[in-house]
């Protein structure tokens, strides 16, 4: 008998200074510094968390967003579970290229059906009192690209960043589900495994 | 068969506490990786602390298919799955992840730009390493840190890079600058709150540097070691040699060859072809089916490499038995390298470890591609793995415990005296043998840290249980009860089996460290932390048992197996350099961190300290000694290394091999073979009478004939002679007479005093046959110098010293002596300097020695003694003449040879010439001054004597006596100084002209006679007219020159104050002469 752990790999784009690396740091450590670095390359963090009665390991993974860290970050889309694109309410630029990051994602992941990959839009830094991208504009962008859900975050005092996460879980392991029904490959057996093993033990 | 010996190379065992089941494991750096099965997380425990307490704890980003861990760079290595996609990916910084929440940098191989480590931090990176292929198989160099990655078809070679963390910061920032020179410098390293600057820090890359694509084999595991790599398909193994090639061109070639070589097989895929069983050595690797190519993938400047085939072995499927063909598969492959203190960074040995189900193959690969050994397991094996001293193999249900013959090569390769008679050590082939069957259940893997094994057992899921269980009721009866009886497991107690299955047994040596062991019953799994005992203690164990065999059966060979297994594991334990030590204790990397000394290991290597160690090596070797002394023909000869390495006196070895009173008192072929070795040897250590007689006994009854060399020993010097011509009178009774034999008695009768029976022995055989009979056995005369032996200490000219026989001889037959040392000389049986020494030593003045240097003269054929010899001579001869004219120390002698015997005897001194006679008076001196006198001129008229030698010596001696004259003179005429010498004549000594010139001025130099001597004597008679030797002289003169010259030459010569009636007969027979031809 094995106890098996799913590991999902979710990956976190956007613009530089949307709080990519904040909103992380929120999620797995409960803490925020206002003064972060600019990220360099990719880094990630690991979270384990109970989804649905079922043991889940997520790898969150950071990016870099400036442009000049391009080549950097995206060897490591390949592989990714979910892709969380982020742009900040007060940053009209970033929520702008959210389009441009999903294209970039789609192309260095080599997703075989993009229109079934699990996208998450958040917007971050709700906090702040001068927006420049309303609640209605995001819902209406992520509604025609493809009925991705958002959510409004503030990585500073946490609203909301858990419950994204969540979310993003879910719609990974909802698509697998999907898979499991469609196509019963190997694949498939090595993932239903995982569940009669964390119900024994 | 397999022999057993049942010791306890287990120590005790401890249980990790690991919360999830383990999947996979390995270790390296003090520490133990666990991947939990099929997860992506690694817990690292700490294997130098009691109890292996969790150290960190890391995500992976795929899941963990294998593990490796690199001492070099202290790195991790995996391949990973995920998405069913194959990655490859090293863990680096991994001890700074003790948080589990730190960030982890990742980044591409060669993308050093980014990460915090690179900005000061410490932080854990990894680095994704892009494969064209997928990875099946990884394995890191423990002496470079590179990284060898097997693909199905390619093995792909990654150089470990490491670059100091200062240069790595200024060379990221520049490219940063230089790629992107607008944007801004937007991370200031200086402002980071981690960044605290690590200097000693290095940050690792790899370097893709070497493809080999081997297209025929399908590759299941991979090994690399110091240039070597090992690759294994199912059943074939090759190891190639990978250099760095100092010539490019150089580099091309082996690709071009291997190429056309690899067309031929084409033919073959038509049929099925079942592959024969075959091993081939070094250069006859390449011959072997396997096609080799090599691509370069690193920048142009770099090196180039070029590679060798070593080894390569394939087995044939049916070549096995009782194991189904489809379990027939090579596991366990091991490059194993061995430092010592000799060689601290290229490992002195390389080993090539591989394994089957059924057997496992252990090759020596540097210096020579030999197999090692070969174990045949008792049983089917999993998985093996070397350690320092031990082979470590799991079967399902049990640990075995292998030895190895590592350290009997790598003493090999530091000592080149063992294998002489001096040092001896057990052979590389030397049977190996199982040391301990430990049960366990349910075994899966095995890894090995310094003297740590750790043990994975995971017992079935209860549907597969029952099979494995049927399956050991199967199994022979007997075998089972013998195993369990083994270990003190009544079998009686079958219905009990099951349950003390699911536990490990504990031997009587066991102790429990775990106190929560009890914990572990839940789970089917379990990770053992088995600690081996130190190779010292092992040692103490074999030689315990050792005992009991002495007891029982001291000629059985398993004695001497089990002593030379002992003696190898202390060689091994000696060879092991101080940092290996100090590696043992604590890994420098978990050590730095407070309080991780390993207390476990600490405790076991201070135990045997060096000392201790070569105490117990000379305690081995001496039973090793004993165990040959008594052993047969064919290894007899290896009583004498280990008796000499035992540092055992003489004494101490008879009084060992000392027949037990009741038996019958026949002595060991090897006890004989190291007496006979060392009464040669010609050590100074003289033996007692007790032991010089029981010696002497010893060979009366064993090797009589060899009795006349063993008395003649200079070690045998305090025997009783009494007993000895007893002994030595019956030898002549039984075997007859011989010369040497004579001669030992006679010795002997001289040190009992008995002159009478001494003379008569002597003049039992002529001086010739005596000569001859020395010849035979020098030290009859000569003590020292090495004499026959082959020791290797003790240079050329050691010191020799002459035995009583000769001194009784020096001065009762003084030209037998000479004689006799002569023929040593000529025989090489003593050098010149070793001779003279000799003779001063004997104190007869310097007259022997001069003496045999004279005899020397007349007998050698040697140039460059031949001309040492005449100077000394010459140089002696001239010391007599001084000491005669001062009239003080002039020592009354007679040489044995005078110079009328040297003349005609000697062809180096020259008859002398006819006008010395006129010099030389009859009447002067005293005879000795005249001999040596005689001597020398002889030698100045000699062929041989180099004249410029002894010039500065002559000067010592006036010319004012007419022999003292006669020598200057005839050194000037040797010189070819006619004229100067023609004038001192003529001044001294005008009678002997005449005499010189008859001798001298002829062929070319007859024109002196008109030149020089005419011309003089014209001048000296017309100063003393009345002189009737001057005119005697010089008529003489004018009959010579008128013979000579022509008329009109003649008429020339002729002075013009001349009477014209004095020269004008002489002119007329000139004429006539002249007319006549």
């Amino acid at each position: 008998m094995t106890t098996k752990t799913s590991l999902l790999k979710v990956i976190l784009l956007g613009d530089g200074g949307v709080g990519k690396s904040s909103i992380m740091n929120r999620y797995v450590t409960n803490k925020f510094d206002a003064h972060l670095f600019h990220t360099i390359g990719v880094e990630f963090l690991n979270k384990d968390l109970e989804v649905d009665s079922r043991q889940v390991t997520l790898q969150i993974w950071d990016t870099a967003g400036q442009e000049r860290f391009r080549s950097l970050r995206t060897p490591f889309y390949r592989g990714s579970d979910c892709c969380l694109l982020t742009f900040s309410v007060d940053d009209h630029q970033s929520f702008l290229n959210l389009g441009n990051w999903k294209k970039e994602f789609i192309y260095y992941a080599d997703v075989k059906e993009p229109e079934k990959f699990p996208f998450v839009v958040l917007g971050n830094k709700v906090d702040v009192t001068e927006r420049q991208v309303s609640t209605e504009e995001a819902r209406q962008w992520c509604q025609e690209n493809g009925d991705y859900p958002y959510y409004e975050t503030s990585a500073k005092d946490a609203t909301n960043v858990a419950v994204a996460f969540e979310e993003a879980v879910r719609r990974v392991l909802a698509a697998e589900e999907r898979t499991v029904h469609l196509i019963p490959t190997d694949t498939v057996k090595l993932h239903r495994k995982p569940r009669s093993a964390a119900a024994c033990c | 068969m397999v022999h057993v010996y049942n010791c306890h190379p287990f120590k005790s065992q401890q249980i990790v506490q690991v919360e999830q089941e383990p999947g996979l494991v390995c270790c390296g750096g003090g520490a133990l990786f666990v991947v939990a099965t099929g997860g992506c997380k690694v817990e690292v425990y700490n294997l130098e602390k009691e109890g292996c307490p969790l150290f960190c704890r890391f995500a992976t980003m795929g899941t963990v298919k294998s593990i490796q861990h690199s001492k070099i760079g202290d790195y991790l290595v995996t391949i990973e799955e995920k998405n069913n996609a194959t990655y490859l990916r090293a863990y680096t910084n991994w001890r700074y992840q003790a948080e589990e929440k730190g960030r982890v940098g990742v980044r591409l191989l060669g993308h050093l730009l980014g990460g915090a480590s690179v900005w000061g931090g410490v932080q854990m990176e990894i680095i994704e390493i892009p494969m064209s292929e997928r990875p099946i198989a990884v394995s890191c160099c423990p002496v470079t840190g590179d990284l060898l990655v097997g693909c199905e078809k390619t093995v792909v070679l990654f150089t470990l890079s490491r670059q100091n963390q200062q240069n790595l910061q200024n060379q990221s920032q520049q490219s940063v600058q230089n790629s992107l020179p607008n944007s801004q410098q937007s991370c200031n390293p200086s402002q980071g709150p981690t960044s605290v600057s690590h200097p000693n820090l290095s940050i690792l890359d790899f370097e893709r540097s070497v493809i080999l694509h081997l297209p025929k084999m399908s590759l299941k595991q991979v090994a690399l070691c110091g240039g070597y790599v090992a690759v294994n398909a199912e059943l074939e193994v090759l190891v190639l040699k990978l250099e760095a090639a100092s010539d490019p061109a150089a580099a091309e070639e082996p690709l071009e060859t291997s190429k056309s070589a690899a067309e031929p097989p084409q033919d073959q895929d038509d049929f099925l072809l079942i592959p024969r069983h075959q091993e081939l050595l070094e250069s006859k690797a390449k011959d072997c089916d396997i096609l080799v190519t090599m691509e370069k993938t690193g920048l142009e400047d770099q090196a180039q490499y070029q590679f060798s085939y070593i080894l390569f072995r394939r087995f044939s499927p049916e070549f096995f038995q009782g194991c189904r063909v489809e379990e027939m598969q090579i596991h366990s492959l091991q490059l194993y390298p061995l430092f010592t203190s000799n060689s601290l960074e290229d490992p002195t040995c390389v080993f090539c470890f591989f394994s089957l189900p059924t057997a496992g193959y252990l090759y020596s690969l540097k210096g020579g591609v030999e197999l090692l050994s070969a174990y045949q397991y008792p049983e089917k094996v999993l998985q093996a793995v070397m350690s320092d001293h031990l082979l470590h193999v799991i079967t399902k249900n049990a640990l075995q415990c292998f030895t190895v013959r590592c350290s009997a090569v790598a003493a090999r390769m530091e000592d080149p005296y063992i294998d002489t008679t001096m040092k001896a050590c057990p052979p590389s082939t030397l049977e190996v043998c199982a040391l301990r069957i430990q049960l366990f259940i349910g075994l899966r893997s095995v890894c090995v840290y310094n003297q740590r094994v750790i043990l994975l057992s995971a017992a079935d899921t209860e549907t597969q249980q029952e099979p494995e269980r049927r399956c050991l009721k199967l199994k022979e009866n007997s075998v089972l009860t013998g195993i369990f009886l083994a270990v003190g497991i009544d079998p009686a107690t079958t219905p009990a089996l099951e349950n003390l299955l699911s536990r490990p047994f504990l031997s009587r040596k066991w102790t429990i460290s775990s106190p929560k062991e009890t914990s572990t019953v839940g789970h089917g799994w379990n990770l053992y932390v088995v600690d081996t005992v130190h190779p010292f203690t092992l040692y103490q164990e074999m030689v315990e048992y050792s005992c009991r065999y002495v007891q029982t059966t001291p000629q059985s060979h398993s004695l001497r197996h089990l002593l030379s297994e002992a003696h190898l594991l202390l060689r091994a334990c000696l060879l092991q350099t101080p940092e290996q030590k100090q590696s043992g204790q604590g890994d420098p990397a978990v050590s730095s961190k407070p309080g991780s000394n390993g207390a476990v290991d600490k405790n076991s290597a201070t135990q045997a300290n060096r000392q201790e160690l070569e105490e117990a090596l000379r305690q081995n070797s001496a039973q090793l000694g004993d165990c040959f002394s008594r052993a047969s023909q064919k290894d007899c000869h290896l009583a004498l290394p280990y008796y000499k390495m035992s540092g055992l006196t003489v004494a101490e070895v008879i009084s060992r091999n000392r027949p037990p009173p009741e038996g019958p008192s026949s002595y060991g072929l090897g006890f004989l073979f190291y007496l006979k070795l060392h009464l040669l040897e010609e050590t100074e250590q003289h033996l007692t009478q007790e032991e010089a007689d029981e010696i002497i006994y010893i060979f009366s009854q064993s090797e009589p004939f060899l009795l006349v060399s063993v008395c003649a020993s200079p070690c045998m010097i305090n025997c009783s002679a009494t007993r000895t011509l007893q002994i030595l009178q019956r030898l002549e009774d039984t075997a007859g007479v011989s010369v040497p034999l004579t001669i030992i008695m006679a010795a002997m009768a001289l040190r009992l005093g008995k002159q009478q029976d001494y003379t008569e022995l002597m003049e039992r055989h002529a001086e010739m046959q005596l000569v001859y009979g020395f010849i035979e056995e020098p030290r009859l005369l000569l003590h020292g110098g090495g004499g026959g032996g082959g020791g290797g200490g003790g240079g050329q000219h050691s010191q020799v010293h002459p035995t009583s026989l000769a001194r009784q001889l020096a001065n009762t037959q003084p030209g037998l002596l000479v004689a006799a040392m002569v023929a040593l000389h000529e025989n090489c049986k003593v050098q010149l300097e070793q001779a003279d020494f000799v003779f001063k030593e004997l104190g007869c003045e310097n007259t022997l020695l001069v003496d045999f240097w004279e005899a020397m003269l007349m007998a050698s054929s040697q140039d460059a003694v031949i001309q040492e010899l005449l100077f000394r001579v010459a140089s002696v001869y001239i010391d007599r003449l001084t000491n005669s004219i001062n009239g003080s120390g002039a020592p009354k002698y007679k040489s044995l040879k005078g110079a009328d015997d040297l003349i005609t005897s000697c062809s180096h001194y020259g008859a002398l010439y006819p006008w010395l006679t006129v010099l030389n008076p009859t009447h002067s001196t005293t005879s000795e001054h005249q001999e040596a006198l005689h001597k020398l001129q002889s030698l100045l008229c000699g062929p041989s004597l180099s004249v410029g030698s002894i010039v500065p010596l002559l000067e010592r001696l006036s010319g004012e006596t007419l022999w003292g004259f006669s020598l200057h003179l005839l050194c000037a005429t040797r010189r070819g100084q006619y004229e100067s010498s023609i004038e001192q004549l003529l001044d001294r000594c005008p009678q002997a002209i005449i005499a010189y010139a008859n001798h001298q001025l002829q062929d070319k130099y007859m024109t002196l006679w008109w030149q020089k001597l005419l011309p003089e004597l014209c001048k000296r008679t017309r100063a003393a007219a009345d002189n009737g030797i001057l005119l005697g002289a010089l008529k003489e003169t004018l009959v010579v020159v008128a013979m000579e010259t022509s008329p009109a030459e003649f008429l020339e010569l002729i002075p013009d104050d001349g009477t014209a009636s004095y020269f004008l007969p002489h002119l007329l027979t000139c004429s006539q002469r002249h007319l006549m031809a």
